[in-house]
């Protein structure tokens, strides 16, 4: 069974067809990337899987079970993590507490009137390592705010790590770094997805072709073509419509 | 934020408690109500912070809790004779808890503001209704209460009684003002505080973010409601002044003055409006005019309130006491204050 499927995706945005028909299927394990040119729809169907919004129609399935018109709590707690473009984190609270908000949710341990999360070493440890995982263990204290972008690029990973997903959506983790940057990205999420499901909508195809294990193609609201990264970059139709155009 | 389970803050919480146990042996009559009055608005103010300070709402109507507890107590009392006092206090802090859950619904998508707005709507929509309904809240006469003595296995309280009131108040605020300071570090407390940061990003980590703002609007109506209850017992008597906007207004003061970034900035505040609008009341009726003019003051020039002001005051006397030791290179003293 795979873990997500995507059947007949389509959305409107009053009167404007952003996706018609999108359907694919994501196997446990899976990387997968989705490439497209700007106005793809590509933003759109990240938000519909993830769940911000709700498709117009056709169906979301996560592990069987359609999540379509479940709200973004419900699909996390199911096991399904999403990261964001725009770093959002919380600004204003320790890197320590940024993680530690989403593995006390894991547990379970989000609105108790009475358990206090700090006086729990279990969890206490669990976001220890996730800090060790993204690099941020000697940052632990520091306000999110004070980090250097790179790092709260990182913190942005380790949050969404946090509730131990089985599937993470990634929204174009490298956007804005440099290149050595972004090649310390790409080893850390090679590393942390390890034997998870993970999509992955990215601008750079450099990141895409070393990380994706399969890639789909974007175009005008569909999937032009899916493949391996082989077939992607050999594709004629592909190369007429994006990769030809502006890339390599 | 700090986890305050240091010995100095230890040993400062027991201070506080011997002190105030045996306050009623220093202080007498009007002293001693003047500081029963302190507690009462104490928890008032406190659950009115857990709103702003921690969550980021901006009510304007935290008087309709107030007020709902204040009235609730002396209507059960006036039409149920022979109900005891705990029982009557339970009652109304019952009531008025599933009032703040009600109106929790009817806000719970909206914030910034419209929730301000709307709790001022509200606000006067519960003053409307206790001025109509005069029948059961006395209207513009208010209600007369006669507190029943309360009776414990070896001892009896009078509530009419000034240090009785008082041992019965700081017996049943106390605590629950101790319990909403330990609230602030529970999951709950901590999940309030970063949905204030970030409420989008705590929906995608699982948290069902609506649930929590009403499950923390029904908490401090009904602790509001618990001070308005202990209010009206106080002065035997509640008026619609209790429901007022005036009243929301009051808290509002009290919090900004004591100070939102700290727990124990609210009381702060409460102890320094209750003894300043006592002090002032004396020197001349004009006395709200004062009281608006140190407002306005405090608001443009000390955002953090009285604990910003002793915050920045130890900071200061701690960086020079620092000083010294930091004279040998400027790097260093950069790197201390960074730090």
């Amino acid at each position: 069974m795979p873990i997500l499927e995507a059947k007949g995706i389509h959305k409107d945005f009053s009167g404007l067809e952003v996706l018609t028909g999108v359907d694919f299927q994501l196997a446990a394990g899976e990387r997968f990337a989705i490439i497209g040119p700007n106005g793809a729809g590509k933003t759109t169907l990240f938000n519909i899987l993830s769940g911000a919004f709700s498709p117009t129609r056709g169906n979301v399935l996560f592990k069987g079970e359609d999540i379509s018109r479940k709200p973004p709590h419900l699909r996390n707690r199911l096991g399904m993590s999403r990261s964001f473009q725009i770093t959002n984190v919380f600004k204003e609270i320790s890197v320590f507490d940024n993680v530690l908000a989403g593995v006390r949710s894991r547990e379970g341990l989000r609105c108790h009137y009475l358990r206090r999360p700090f006086k729990n070493r279990g969890l206490l440890e669990r976001t220890d390592e996730i800090l060790m995982q993204v690099g941020l263990e000697n940052e632990r204290d520091t306000p999110a705010h004070e980090l250097a972008y790179g790092q709260q690029r990182a913190l942005e990973m380790g949050i969404t790590l946090s509730t131990a997903p089985d599937l993470i959506l990634l929204d174009e983790p490298t956007a804005g770094m440099s290149r050595q940057e972004t090649e310390d990205a790409v080893q850390m999420i090679r590393r942390v997805t390890e034997s998870k499901a993970c999509i992955i909508i990215e601008h750079d195809m450099n990141v895409v072709f070393s990380l994706a294990d399969r890639i789909s193609v974007l175009h005008y609201g569909v999937i032009l073509a899916c493949g391996l990264p082989e077939e992607i970059r050999n594709d004629q139709r592909v190369k007429d419509a994006y990769l030809g155009q502006d890339n390599q | 934020m700090a986890r305050s389970h240091n010995p100095v803050s230890r040993f400062g919480l027991w201070a506080v408690f011997v002190i105030l146990a045996v306050l009623p042996l220093i202080l007498r009559g009007y002293q001693l109500r003047l500081v029963t009055e302190v507690i009462i608005f104490s928890l008032y103010a406190v659950s009115y912070n857990l709103l702003l300070g921690y969550a980021g709402l901006l009510s304007f109507g935290h008087a309709m809790f107030f007020g709902t507890g204040a009235f609730a107590v002396a209507i059960l009392l006036e039409h149920f004779a022979g109900l005891p006092l705990l029982l009557a206090v339970t009652l109304a802090t019952a009531f008025t808890t599933a009032t703040g859950f009600v109106v929790g619904c009817l806000l719970l998508r909206v914030k910034g503001t419209p929730f301000a707005l709307l709790t001022l709507a509200f606000n006067a929509l519960f003053y409307a209704i206790a001025v109509k309904w005069s029948s059961l809240t006395g209207g513009d006469d208010g209600l007369i209460i006669d507190p029943p003595q309360l009776d414990l296995w070896l001892l009896t309280l009078d509530p009419n009684k000034g240090p009785d009131f008082y041992y019965l108040s700081l017996a049943i605020l106390g605590p629950v003002i101790l319990f909403c300071w330990y609230f602030t570090y529970t999951a709950m407390g901590r999940t309030v505080l970063l949905m204030r940061e970030n409420e989008d990003r705590m929906r995608f980590l699982g948290y069902n973010t609506l649930l929590a703002r009403l499950s923390l609007f029904t908490l401090t109506a009904g602790l509001a409601g618990l001070a308005g209850s202990i209010y009206s017992l106080f002065f035997a008597f509640v008026s619609i002044d209790a429901i007022s906007i005036e009243t929301t207004t009051t808290v509002l003061l009290m919090t900004f003055i004591g100070g939102t970034g700290h727990f124990a900035g609210p009381i702060l505040g409460a102890g320094v409006f209750i003894y300043l609008q006592n002090f002032l009341s004396e020197l001349t009726e004009n006395w709200p005019l004062i009281m608006g003019v140190l407002f306005i003051l405090m608001v443009l020039f000390t955002p953090g309130g009285l604990v910003g002001i002793i915050k920045g005051a130890a900071q200061w006397t701690a960086s020079r006491r620092k000083t010294p030791d930091l004279r040998k290179g400027a790097k260093n003293r950069h790197a201390h204050s960074g730090s």
